[in-house]
């Protein structure tokens, strides 16, 4: 639903069906929708039957890195020795996302169903839902379903809290929610151990989007097949995902498509395109954390995991970014940096300092400083940062640096050139 | 690096029914380092910001070190280290919202409220403003954040009404 | 894998390591020492720093060498391009914020910064036009300042305060390029181990106010020797600069000391440089106390000695080595021998994360020794005894209030105005634990020995050596066998 706008025709309805809707918010309104009903058939089966039906329909995480769901619920001790936990990711921070708020704002005993379904699978007894700082009114919305479930006996014995952050963006990857749960600094931990050998409190745990445990219930209720059979393009890419299309666009809103969707169709018959007058120059499709699409590279993008990658991107969390011929690619770029070097949680060396000199050389150019070497300064430092890191902040700081020179380049040119005038930046 | 103390007499702050809410919170964890950020969330709720006092009155219910604390605090933008204004104002700026007009409207907030400058609060201590990152509402630029209010969509013609609401 | 080994290869070279081995260790046994900073073998992995990425064969990406368990068959790589371009990353991006400061830096010369730069470093910076970060110098307490802007964020020091003192005082502070080491302001570093955080420091961002510009590394000598604080029996490094002693650190001993000492063992060596020593052996003539030579003053302790019969005390310090405690028992072999010690007492202070170490509240470093040899703690009684004894002698226990109506001889190295040994017929100079070398025994059984760091003043020499020269002398030497 590209709330608030009416679903389009062409969006697949699953998650989005009651988005707008307040009384499906309520747990008798959503009892009265079907709620719950997958609960309860999924707390009558073994663990693993209910691991195997979530891995037959090819369901991937979806808050960036798109890992098939039922395999890591595998990952799970299957002989129950010590406590299990379940922690849902709902930090969506990741800037072009926006779709766990609104799941958790309409639907939120879609998401307490789904986690209940996955506490079950993994044998967790307890699951902690957390929720970013800033998403009041989820929390609040949440905090009643929560209050009401409980009252009304859903769970069994499986036990659901919600824990608020703080603000702090890398606490939404997984090793770093842990320790902001145990009441640390969000840093993440170096791998191996994995969560699901030593994880929160140093137990077997599992952690997975708002977006993913949500579609947790559809599939149990309707099958595997059916989930698996919502599929335009490649096998391994089933299901429907929630794709957040922001910025220069007409239409900005949550869409929900079957994965494999042509990206030239949700830009322009779903969203209308650029505002009136205007021409899409740029698109990031998964969030800033991935590299920068051409126009022409997105209206050949299909939207699916494999499909993104053979663009030169990633799906990632399904943020659509929309730049038109406005926009200030080496000014946003900018802003991206900061954005990192803002959020940078300072245990690597090349992420501390990186993204902070990244973003002191961009904010330079656009002064009217830079120089041409500033350039190769930028892509190199960029391979430093990539790949050598505890997490991925440091490379998610230098995708859009690294696409953006590629593809943008006479814009930074034009700034080294002294032929735009310079934006002194705070 | 400098610190502000409070320099009114300390008012413990987990007394009575507050520490009887702090209570209901300690049993959902299975050790009570986990109920930190909690505790803090509870702290800056009663006193309005995290003091070096109130550091140091959660590590001692808590049964950790004010340094340790302290390294938590320091490293979550939401807790407050210093006194805010009565409105305590998030303006995202980051991209998404950027190319849709943010920047416009954090001026256009920071001048309506005479608080000049993101981060400072204004003379009659009503307003603090500060540009943070991401909000998670980029379809609905821009959003801003008053208190404990997240409101979507906010545009410089809207600033005003928003304005007059909460002064 | 036959022994329960596994084998592995690095840079090369054939290495065979116990299961669960870091890669990092592992490399040290093929003479291969992988760069590295916030890497401690006594502390917790953090692995944050980045420094040592080492390429490993059919690895997708980069490794931590200090992260990664060794297994059998892995091929490790550390001077490939792109671990030696991650390395020279790590350096240049710790490099734009670190103040160009080695020209004032007590870390200069022992800088493990300066070490990977000069090795592997890029001669030049490409942070050119920019301001460095600013933070003003800190006092965290006792003895240690912190300075942030050399501060690498290694994390070593705050991994030692929770992990291993078990007293989490430090913490990091902020986010991103803005983070800092952080102490609650009411607060101090004052755990009687903290001290060191400053050897455990990399850079000289943790520094030992009593060490502040007092000497540059390059200028100190180094001796191995054993801290005299205690019984633990530390291992200790005296550093020497124009054989005056100007710093204690900890040497590794993974059975004694791990890779720390304690505070008060730290600061336990400005008495190894008093200017009031005794400079030249004491012989009383005609009532009074004569500089003489070593041949006059040994004459006539053999004197002594072959004149008197009977009862011998010796009263001795528990910090004079073994080899000295025991020449004075066969020097007074002749005798009905009473041999006892004092020892001042304190405060035990565990190092909580180490069994077995804590600052002992016996504060000498052979009481043991001593006991083995036949000494007792009974001191009192033999000052008793002393009162009627033919000889007493008195080795290094300046403090002694002995009277006898036999011979006293004092061996030490100091005697103040109004010592009670000033009454002694000979009076001889000996040499500090710092000027000689000596066994301890500390209060677990362990034989330890100490080395000469410096000359001892005057016509000081080793007890040790006025004892077996007398010994000699009087025909007491054990026969060879």
């Amino acid at each position: 639903m590209g709330y608030p706008h009416k679903p389009h025709p062409k969006e697949t309805v699953v998650l989005s069906q009651y988005f707008g809707d307040a009384d499906a918010r309520t747990y008798k309104g959503w009892v009265k929708r079907g709620g719950y009903e997958a609960l309860s058939q999924a707390l009558k089966m073994e663990p693993n039957a209910v691991t195997d039906i979530v891995k037959e329909s090819g369901l991937r995480g979806r808050g960036g890195a798109g890992f098939p769901t039922g395999l890591k619920w595998t990952f799970m001790p299957k002989e129950k020795k010590k406590a299990h936990y379940l922690c849902v990711n709902a930090d969506e921070s990741e800037p072009g996302t926006f779709k766990d708020r609104e799941i958790m704002r309409w639907t939120p005993h879609a998401l307490l169903e789904g986690t209940a379904i996955a506490a079950h699978a993994i044998r967790a007894e307890v699951a902690y839902i957390y929720i970013r700082g800033e998403f009041t009114e989820p929390w609040t919305i949440m905090s009643r379903a929560l209050e009401d479930a409980n009252a009304a006996g859903v769970f069994g014995g499986i036990k659901v809290y919600l824990h608020r952050g703080a603000g702090a963006y890398i606490c939404g990857e997984e090793t770093a929610l842990m320790n902001s749960i145990e009441g640390k600094r969000g840093n993440p931990r170096i791998k191996p151990p994995f969560p699901a050998a030593a994880g929160l409190f140093g137990l077997p745990t599992t952690i997975n989007n708002v977006e993913t445990l949500a579609a947790v219930p559809h599939i149990i209720k309707r099958g595997a097949a059916w989930y698996k059979g919502l599929c335009l393009s490649n096998p391994k890419s089933t299901g429907t995902k929630l794709f957040s299309v922001c910025g220069h666009v007409q239409r900005p809103g949550n869409y929900e498509l079957t994965l494999g969707f042509p990206l030239k169709n949700l830009l322009y018959d779903m969203c209308g395109g650029a505002p009136q007058g205007r021409t899409i120059k740029a698109c990031i499709p998964g969030g800033s954390s991935v590299p920068i699409l051409t126009r022409e590279e997105s209206e050949a993008t299909l939207l699916d995991y494999e499909g993104v990658v053979a663009a030169g991107s990633m799906l990632g969390s399904g943020g659509v970014i929309v730049f038109d011929d406005s926009a200030d690619m080496v000014y946003q770029i900018m802003r991206l940096a900061r954005f990192y070097a803002h959020e940078s949680c300072a245990q690597c060396t090349q992420c501390r300092e990186g993204t902070a000199w990244t973003t002191k050389i961009m904010e330079r150019i656009l002064a009217g400083q830079g120089k041409t070497k500033d350039l190769d300064l930028l892509l190199d430092l960029s391979e430093n940062m990539t790949g050598k890191t505890i997490c991925v902040l440091s490379d998610s700081c230098a995708a859009p640096i690294v696409s953006g020179i590629k593809k943008f380049r006479g814009e930074f040119e034009a700034y080294l050139a002294g032929k735009k005038q310079p934006v002194m930046v705070g | 690096m400098s610190t502000v103390h409070d320099t009114t007499e300390y008012q413990p702050v987990f007394v009575g029914k507050v520490m009887e809410e702090l209570q209901t919170v300690l049993p959902r964890y299975p050790n009570k380092q986990a109920a930190l950020l909690p505790a803090l969330w509870i702290a800056q709720r009663e006193h309005g910001w995290i003091s070096d006092h109130i550091m140091a009155e959660v590590a001692e219910v808590l049964g950790l070190t004010p340094a340790y604390v302290k390294g938590v605090v320091t490293f979550y933008t939401m807790y407050h280290q210093h006194p805010v204004g009565k409105n305590f104002v998030q303006v995202c700026t980051t991209s998404p919202c950027n190319i849709c007009g943010a920047e416009d409207v954090l001026k256009a907030l920071l001048s309506q409220t005479g608080a000049g400058d993101a981060g400072a609060t204004s003379a009659d201590g009503k307003w603090t403003i500060v540009e943070v990152e991401c909000l998670g509402a980029c379809g609905f630029p821009t959003p801003v954040i008053v208190n404990d209010d997240f409101i979507d969509g906010v545009t410089p013609e809207k600033v005003a009404d928003i304005v007059k609401k909460y002064r | 894998m036959a022994d329960g080994l596994i084998n592995l290869t690095i840079d090369g070279a054939p290495v065979s390591v116990p299961p669960g081995t870091l890669v990092i260790e592992a490399a040290k046994q093929a003479g291969v020492l992988v760069p590295h900073y916030c890497y401690h073998p006594g502390l917790p992995v953090a692995g944050v720093c980045r420094m040592c990425l080492v390429e490993i064969e059919k690895a997708p990406k980069l490794a931590i060498a200090c992260a990664t368990t060794v297994t059998e068959g892995m091929v490790v790589k550390t001077q490939t391009a792109p671990a030696k371009d991650a390395r020279q990353g790590v350096l240049e991006f710790l490099l734009i914020n670190h103040p160009l400061d080695c020209p004032i830096c007590d870390q200069a010369g022992e800088c493990e910064l300066q070490d990977f730069v000069f090795q592997e470093g890029q001669a030049r910076t490409r942070y050119a036009e920019f301001a460095k970060r600013f933070n003003p110098v800190e006092d965290f307490g006792p003895d240690v300042l912190y300075v942030p802007n050399r501060c690498i964020l290694c994390t070593r020091c705050v991994r030692f305060m929770d992990d291993v003192a078990k007293e989490p005082v430090l913490n990091v502070s902020e986010r991103g390029d803005r983070a800092f080491i952080g102490i609650h302001p009411e607060a101090r570093l004052d755990h009687p181990w903290a001290g060191n955080v400053v050897d455990l420091c990399p850079v000289g961002s943790l520094l030992s106010k009593d060490f502040l510009h007092k000497a540059r590394a390059w200028e100190l000598d180094k001796t191995a020797s054993i801290c005299t604080g205690c019984s633990q029996g530390c291992n200790i490094t005296l550093d020497t600069r124009d054989e005056v002693v100007v710093r204690v650190r900890p040497r590794p001993n993974l059975e004694v000391n791990r890779y720390f000492i304690c505070d008060h063992g730290r600061m336990h060596y400005k008495w190894m440089n008093r200017g009031d020593r005794i400079e030249a052996p004491l012989v009383r003539r005609d009532g009074e106390l004569k500089a003489t030579d070593w041949d006059e003053a040994l004459a006539r302790v053999q004197g002594i000695l072959r004149g008197a019969s009977g009862k011998a005390v010796a009263l001795v310090s528990a910090g004079a080595s073994s080899e000295a405690l025991a020449l004075v028992k066969r020097l007074l072999s002749g005798f009905s021998w009473t041999g006892a010690f004092q020892i001042v007492m304190g405060e035990e202070a565990p190092l909580a994360g180490v069994p077995n170490l804590a600052l002992r509240a016996e504060r000498a470093p052979n009481a043991k020794g001593a006991e083995n040899l036949g000494y007792t703690r009974e001191y009192t009684q033999a000052l008793e005894t002393a009162k009627s004894a033919a000889v007493v002698l008195v080795l290094d226990d300046s403090e002694c209030a002995v009277q006898t109506n036999g011979a006293l001889i004092y061996l030490g190295t100091v005697l103040g105005e109004d010592a009670a040994c000033r009454s002694a017929e000979v009076i001889l100079p000996i040499a500090n634990v710092a000027e000689e070398e000596g066994t301890f025994t500390n209060r677990d059984g362990r034989d330890q020995r100490y080395y000469q760091a410096k000359p001892a003043p005057g016509m000081a020499q080793p007890a040790a050596w006025v004892l077996s020269e007398l010994i000699n002398a009087m025909g007491l030497a054990v026969a060879a066998r």
